[in-house]
C-alpha cells in the first residue's frame, strides 16, 4: 500500500503540538517551536550520547551504590552485589525488580537504541513496525531504572541512628542516574521515522 | 480510510495544503497523513501503519486535568508537611520526611544527586501542574491569555520528567528491603504520596497533547475574530 507521508507532500509536523505546516517554514504557526522534517542529525546525536551512557555505565557497577555503616564496620555495596545480598536474604521478588530496572532495562535500552540507530543506517525493507514497537518499548522503560537511585535516596535519608547503623551513599548512584538521564536524552533525539524511510525508498 | 483518499483526491489545488493541515496529522513514528477530525467523545486515534496511539478525545478533557491537578497539588503539599517514614532499632527512632531524603543526599555531599532526585519527584511534577492550572484556567474561562502558548510549551516539554510513579516503587522496594533490619512504620505523607502518585498519572492520562494544542488554536483564532 502506499502510504501518504507527511515528508512526500512536502509538510512538516511540529514535535510540540502535532500540527502540520509546509517544509519550508522554520517555525510552527501554531505553538511557535522550531520545525524539522526530521530531527537534525538524528542519528549522530543519539549515538554519541548513547557511547557517554555506556562509558557511564561502567563507573556505575564498579564503584559502591550505597555504603551501609553497622557499629563502625563500612560494608560498600554495589549494583549487583544488592542484588545478590538480595537474594541471599531470600526476597526473590524485590531482587528481581531491582535487577530489571538497574541491570535489564539500562543494558537493554542502550543495546535496542544501537540497534534502531544501525537499521536506520542501512537500507531495509523489513521490520520497520516491529522496531517501531521497540523504540516506543525503549521510549517508555526509560524512566523506570531511576528506581535503584531512589531506593538510595530513601535509605539513606530513612536510616540513621548515630553510630549504630546509617548508610552513605556511593559515587556509582550519580553515575547511574547520569546513565538514566542520558540513555532517556538519547531516546528522545532518535527519530523513529528514519526506520521507515528506508523502507519507501527501497519500495520506489 | 475513505477520508483520507477524498482529502488527496482534490490535490494540486493552491487551498489543499491549508485543508490537510487542519483535519489531518503526521503520525511521529512514521510519518503517515492521518485524518483525525470528527473523532466522537472517548474515541482513540491509533495509526494503521505503525500502531502508534496519536490521539483520544474527550469532551471533559479539561475537566478532568483540573480535577486532578488540584486533587494532586494538595495530595503533595500534604505530603511534603508530615512524616514520610520512621525507622526504629536498638531502641533508637529516626524519622525522615520527603524534602528529607533529599536533604540528606544534599548533606552527603551529593548535592548534584540531590537536585536531579529532588526535581524529578518533587519540583518539577509541582510546577508540571502549577503551570497546567495555568493553562487551563482562560480554556475554562473562554478568555484568552497571552502566556498560553509559552506554558503549553513548558509543560509539555517537562511532562516527560516527572518520575512520580517510579519514586512510588522505589518507596515500596526500600521498605521491603530494609524491613528484616528493623521496624518501618508507614506515616501520613506516604499515604498522602501514594495519593498524589494516582492524581497525577491521571491528569498525565487526560492530557492529551493535540486535543490541548486544538484548544488552544481555537480559542485564539476566537478572539482574534471577535
Amino acid at each position: 500500500m502506499a502510504r501518504n507521508r507527511a515528508i512526500s507532500q512536502h509538510l512538516s509536523c511540529c514535535h510540540v503540538c502535532y500540527k502540520l505546516a509546509p517544509v519550508e517554514s522554520h517555525h510552527c504557526p501554531r505553538c511557535g517551536a522550531g520545525l524539522h522534517p526530521r530531527k537534525p542529525e538524528s542519528t549522530q546525536r543519539t549515538l554519541a550520547l548513547l557511547i557517554t551512557a555506556t562509558l557511564l555505565y561502567i563507573p556505575a557497577n564498579i564503584f559502591p551504590i550505597m555504603i551501609t555503616e553497622q557499629f563502625g564496620n563500612a560494608l560498600p555495596s554495589t549494583i549487583l552485589g544488592g542484588v545478590i545480598l538480595l537474594i541471599d536474604l531470600g526476597s526473590i521478588p524485590i531482587a528481581a525488580v531491582i535487577f530489571i530496572a538497574s541491570v535489564m532495562v539500562p543494558v537493554g535500552k542502550l543495546i535496542s537504541l544501537y540497534y534502531l540507530c544501525w537499521c536506520a543506517h542501512r537500507q531495509d525493507e523489513f521490520g520497520a513496525r516491529s522496531r517501531s514497537v521497540m523504540y516506543r518499548i525503549t521510549e517508555f522503560v526509560g524512566k523506570w531504572s531511576m528506581v535503584d537511585v531512589f531506593v538510595v535516596s530513601i535509605l539513606v535519608a530513612l536510616v540513621s541512628l548515630g553510630g549504630v547503623i546509617s548508610i552513605r551513599p556511593g559515587i556509582a548512584a550519580i553515575a547511574f542516574a547520569g546513565v538514566v538521564l542520558v540513555t532517556m536524552v538519547a531516546a528522545d533525539s532518535f527519530d523513529p521515522r528514519l526506520l521507515w524511510d528506508r523502507e519507501e525508498t527501497a519500495e520506489e | 480510510m475513505d477520508k483520507i483518499e477524498t482529502a488527496f483526491a482534490g490535490m494540486g489545488d493552491s487551498g489543499a495544503h491549508a485543508d490537510i493541515a487542519e483535519t489531518h496529522i503526521a503520525c511521529l513514528s512514521c510519518d503517515t497523513l492521518i485524518d483525525i477530525s470528527g473523532l466522537a467523545h472517548g474515541e482513540r486515534a491509533k495509526c494503521p501503519v505503525c500502531g502508534d496511539l496519536l490521539t483520544e478525545y474527550r469532551d471533559d478533557g479539561v475537566s478532568r486535568v483540573v480535577a486532578f491537578s488540584v486533587a494532586a497539588v494538595i495530595l503533595l503539599a500534604m505530603a511534603c508537611a508530615y512524616p514520610f517514614l520512621s525507622f526504629k532499632s536498638a531502641g533508637l527512632e529516626s524519622v525522615t520526611t520527603l524534602p528529607g531524603t533529599v536533604i540528606a543526599l544534599y548533606d552527603y555531599g551529593m548535592a548534584d544527586l540531590a537536585f536531579l532526585v529532588g526535581s524529578f519527584i518533587i519540583a518539577v511534577p509541582l510546577l508540571v501542574l502549577l503551570l497546567l492550572l495555568l493553562l487551563c484556567t482562560p480554556l475554562v474561562t473562554q478568555r484568552r491569555a497571552p502566556w498560553m502558548i509559552p506554558v503549553g510549551r513548558i509543560v509539555f516539554a517537562l511532562q516527560h520528567w516527572c518520575m512520580v510513579d517510579v519514586f512510588l516503587i522505589g518507596v515500596i522496594v526500600s521498605l521491603v528491603k530494609i524491613a528484616a533490619m528493623a521496624t518501618v512504620v508507614l506515616g501520613i505523607s506516604f499515604f498522602a504520596y501514594a495519593g498524589f502518585a494516582i492524581c497525577f498519572t491521571m491528569a498525565m492520562a487526560s492530557l492529551d497533547r493535540l486535543q490541548f494544542w486544538l484548544l488552544v488554536e481555537r480559542l485564539m483564532r476566537d478572539q482574534a475574530r471577535g
